[in-house]
């Protein structure tokens, strides 16, 4: 039988497509924005930080103010906390206690995959217009795997390493440079052992400045070709670690631990994500002001953080009017000031106008990254678990 | 009838909610795939060995200090300041201790810069040493107070500490020195009541988490931290391989358990032998005890001194003996919500659970206790975020999460557990003939009970109640899964801000903790002194 375009089946292709109706989006904010108004919204985030904590109050004071949503900061010490409860809640189909989750990477793949979050709705937020798609491809892209609109971006993070510049002339800006740097200070150097996050990160750091075919990384990792792949690693691991702290036999357990020994002196670098830590932990008198902050010369692992609503929450309408304000210009220009939180903008400055540009501040403080590197996209999620085996095995006892 | 009815609180609101969410993790030791998992863990048996060794060493260690302690101190004048002392180390949060004695003697610690000083720290391995030994060192340190606290609710219960007075002054007149009256006549008694106790201690030093994170050996690290990483990821796979752990090191503590009680029972001819071949001339441990007694304090009151000043200080780099500058910000970060949540629901656990316990033991025979002190020790060797996740589980699909019944029913679970474990010697050992002599004279059951057994047994009751009130405010994983984001109680407040890695905050953080306790230690202390002292 032809195809015919009946008025009924033409109906209905409309109805599938509501993104092509500009006027049909703008109803559909409108009554998500009403049905906010008055809900709470329990936001799941990670609460280790108290500049994080503040800003957090100050949106909900915001979001209180302009769409009368009350934003219910649950704090969290590990947001694995937040997946296995939604989890547990769907698994007994009940409603769900988490409205909005702080997530990215295994987090956000494992509730993917467990089709546990809600949506698609984060390109359908009127601020996701603004977002840096093309500049910031992992605003779409959450470690190799496509968001698909399950989650928002909310800020970027960069690998940067940091250091008193008083006691470390200058800076290491690849890998082979940082083992020529442990060579003539043994002992003053080290790593966070996987699994904590960040000693997750210097390793593929150093997986993607010693593997010969790069290519392979944004791919699903082949567990044939994976010994292969990784033998470069390993053996740059292998002459790093007895020149490391303890002579690369014990570990910190995490990216804080190696800050905090940073700052008693017992350390010469710290490591972290967010490109803007080092000169907030200035602002905060942790670190001295002769604290400097630096990203490898050609490249760092880079990616985005997001928020996502579990797929039981209560209060969606509500949910994505925080993800939308969390985008919003302002709300993106104050969580980028150093002074208060320091988290790089999701947002292209060109898609701004010159009075929203105006409240982004690029002053430099203390402990600022001088020199952007070019960002390098996380490698494929499937590459992780396998790392990690893999050093468990070799240093883990 | 009675019988049944004395035994229903602590039934509904314990014990079945336990052994329901115990159940829940059953299904966990038939699941082969974790267990092939976690078998192929390459750190698995080094950890398991860590942990038993940490575990058990920190325990002898505690009890021998405590047990000099009491020696040397006991009916002297500075008894009463010892109970004090012991209360106050014990309401000092682990997780506060292991800071402070971390920067005490840590490479860039305190230590380091008196003696050694110069630009850079020295390259010692003194937390975090691969052989578990700083971590056995504090928890020994940490325990001695418990163990002592424990001993007091024996040794200061009226009835007991008269007799055991009489007793002494009767081997004194048969020619026994002080020190082997005390090793003959108090010691056996005290180790009946303490065996809970130290159970209880050894379980916890094997199964910490927080303390071995600062102090302990990393690659490997003792097991408790590589299930807790398990427990806290976002795979089930992975979950489930930490329940598979949990279950081997519940499993190998319970063998070790074992060993020790045949261990004691062999030994036991012998141990009689010694204690009973006549007069001995052992003099009271005075030099020994001092020095131990100053060993073991001075880390604690250290530690805590130095608690205060990190809590103050943003930064405080080598080889400085002072902070360079100092700041209140962190002390500003606490929400007095969840500090008023927080000492309500530790009072309405601590006498709900004191309160169901007596009701237990007073009307249940005493060999049923075995059963209600199998349970609490179950509930206590688990690590809290496998048997709280069972029992967050249970109550999900009753509508109890995210409310405050459920979260009070979570803070009893190992309120419960402690005050049973620390209540039943002395409660049990309680000398039956003075209520024997209120009855005939004419009391009633419950006027001989209010009257001759309570006032008898205020001091017991009243650290049991302390200690019970001191764990409710520690507890964070039960608390934070029952409430769903529903409630913030002050160690949620503490832990999540913690999961920063930032000290003072941290620091602030864990002295707020020990604050109330400290203050119900001491008014147990003071209100369960013997009225003819």
């Amino acid at each position: 039988m032809p195809f015919t375009l009946t008025r009924r089946s033409f109906a209905s292709l409309m109805a599938m497509t509501p993104f092509l109706s500009p006027a049909r989006a703008e109803d559909g904010w409108a009554a998500i924005a009403a049905e906010a108004k008055g809900q709470t919204v329990y936001f799941n985030a990670w609460a280790g930080s108290p500049q994080v904590n503040a800003y957090i109050a100050w949106a909900g004071e915001e979001l209180s103010k302009r769409y009368g949503i009350t934003l219910q900061h649950v704090k969290l010490a590990d947001t694995a906390e937040a997946v296995r409860r939604v989890r547990d809640e769907v698994k007994a189909g009940r409603q769900g206690s988490a409205d909005l989750v702080w997530i990215n990477g295994e987090n956000f793949h494992v509730m993917k995959e467990e089709r546990l979050l809600y949506g698609p709705f984060a390109e359908d937020l009127p601020n996701f217009a603004l977002v840096d798609v093309d500049g910031k491809p992992t605003t779409r892209i959450d470690f190799a795997e496509s968001t698909e609109g399950l989650e928002s971006p909310w800020g970027m993070a960069q690998l940067t390493f940091f250091a008193d510049g008083a006691k470390l002339g200058t800076p290491p800006m690849s890998m082979m440079e940082l083992l020529d740097l442990a060579k003539a200070e043994p002992g003053r150097i080290t790593y966070p052992s996987p699994p904590d996050f960040h000693g997750d990160t210097f390793i593929k750091q150093a997986l993607v400045e010693t593997i010969e075919d790069r290519s392979l990384l944004p791919v699903a990792v082949d567990k044939a070709t994976f010994t292969g792949a990784v033998t470069p690693l390993f053996d740059y691991l292998d002459q790093l670690h007895p020149h490391l702290w303890r002579a690369g036999k014990q570990f910190p357990q995490s990216q804080a631990q190696v800050t905090q020994m940073l700052a008693d002196g017992e350390l010469l670098m710290g490591l972290t994500f967010n490109p803007n830590e080092a000169a907030n932990l200035v602002m905060a008198g942790t670190l001295p002001a002769t604290t400097v902050a630096w990203q490898n010369r050609d490249g760092s692992i880079g990616n985005t953080h997001f928020v996502a609503i579990p797929i039981n929450a209560k209060a969606k309408a509500a949910a994505q009017v925080t993800a939308n304000f969390l985008l919003s210009p302002e709300a993106q220009a104050r969580k980028a000031d150093i002074k208060l939180w320091g988290d790089p903008t999701v947002l292209d400055m060109d898609k701004l106008a010159p009075a929203q540009r105006a409240l982004f501040s690029d002053a430099r403080l203390p402990g600022s990254v001088t020199t952007t590197a070019r960002t390098i996209p996380e490698p494929h999620g499937s590459w992780v678990p396998l790392i990690e085996a893999a050093w468990l095995a070799r240093y883990g006892a | 009838m009675t019988r049944l009815a004395g035994a229903f609180p602590l039934a509904l609101l314990w014990a079945l909610p336990l052994l329901a969410s115990l159940a829940m993790l059953a299904p966990a030791a038939a699941d082969v795939a974790a267990w092939r998992m976690a078998l192929a863990h390459p750190q698995l048996w080094p950890a398991l060995a860590l942990a038993l060794t940490t575990g058990g060493l920190s325990s002898l260690l505690a009890l021998a200090t405590s047990l000099l302690l009491i020696g040397t101190l006991w009916r002297s004048a500075a008894w009463g300041r010892l109970q004090s002392v012991a209360a106050a180390g014990l309401a000092l949060p682990h997780l506060a201790f292991a800071i402070g004695f971390g920067f005490l003697i840590m490479p860039s610690g305190l230590v380091a810069r008196l003696l050694v000083g110069g630009e850079a720290p020295p390259q010692w391995i003194t937390v975090q040493d691969p052989w578990g030994i700083a971590l056995t060192l504090a928890l020994a340190l940490k325990e001695s107070p418990f163990l002592l606290t424990a001993s007091f609710a024996v040794l200061s219960r009226g009835d007991a500490a008269l007799r055991l007075r009489q007793e002494c002054r009767a081997a004194a007149t048969l020619g026994h020195a002080p020190g082997s009256a005390f090793l003959r006549i108090v010691v056996p008694p005290l180790l009946k009541t303490l065996r809970w106790p130290l159970v209880i201690v050894f379980v916890y030093g094997a199964s910490v988490v927080d303390m071995a994170l600062v102090l302990g050996p990393t690659q490997p690290p003792t097991l408790a931290v590589v299930i807790w990483r398990a427990l806290n990821d976002a795979e089930p796979a992975t979950n489930a391989m930490g329940l598979a752990m949990t279950l081997l090191l519940t499993g190998a503590l319970a063998l070790a358990l074992a060993l020790v009680v045949l261990l004691l029972r062999f030994g036991r001819r012998a141990f009689h032998r010694m204690l009973t071949s006549g007069p001995s001339l052992l003099p009271a441990p005075a030099l020994a005890g001092a020095i131990i007694g100053f060993a073991a304090f001075a880390p604690l009151a250290f530690a805590s001194s130095i608690v205060v000043l990190l809590s103050v200080a943003p930064r405080w780099p080598y080889p400085a003996l002072l902070p360079p500058a100092v700041s209140l910000s962190a002390w500003t970060a606490v929400a007095p919500a969840a500090l008023w949540l927080s000492l309500g629901l530790a009072l309405a656990a601590a006498l709900v659970a004191v309160a169901s316990a007596v009701l237990w033991f007073e009307t249940q025979p005493r060999a049923r206790d075995r059963w209600v002190i199998g349970m609490a020790l179950a509930a206590l060797a688990l690590p809290q975020l496998a048997s709280a996740g069972g029992q967050y589980r249970l109550f999900l699909p009753i509508g109890l999460t995210g409310t405050l019944p459920g979260l009070f029913l979570a803070q009893l679970t190992p309120v419960a557990a402690y005050v049973l474990i620390v209540l039943a010697g002395p409660y049990r050992g309680f000398d039956v003939r003075y209520m024997v002599a209120a009855r005939a004279l004419a009391a009633s059951r419950l006027s001989a009970w209010r009257r001759v057994k309570l006032p008898l047994l205020k001091a017991p009751l009243l650290t049991a109640a302390a200690i019970g009130f001191a764990v409710s405010m520690a507890q964070f994983v039960p608390a934070q899964l029952m409430a769903a984001g529903r409630f913030s109680t002050l160690p949620m407040e503490a832990v999540t801000l913690a999961s920063g890695g930032n000290r003072p905050l941290t620091a602030a953080f864990a002295l707020m903790l020990a604050l109330p306790p400290l203050a119900v230690f001491f008014a147990a202390a003071l209100l369960g002194r013997p009225r003819w002292r």
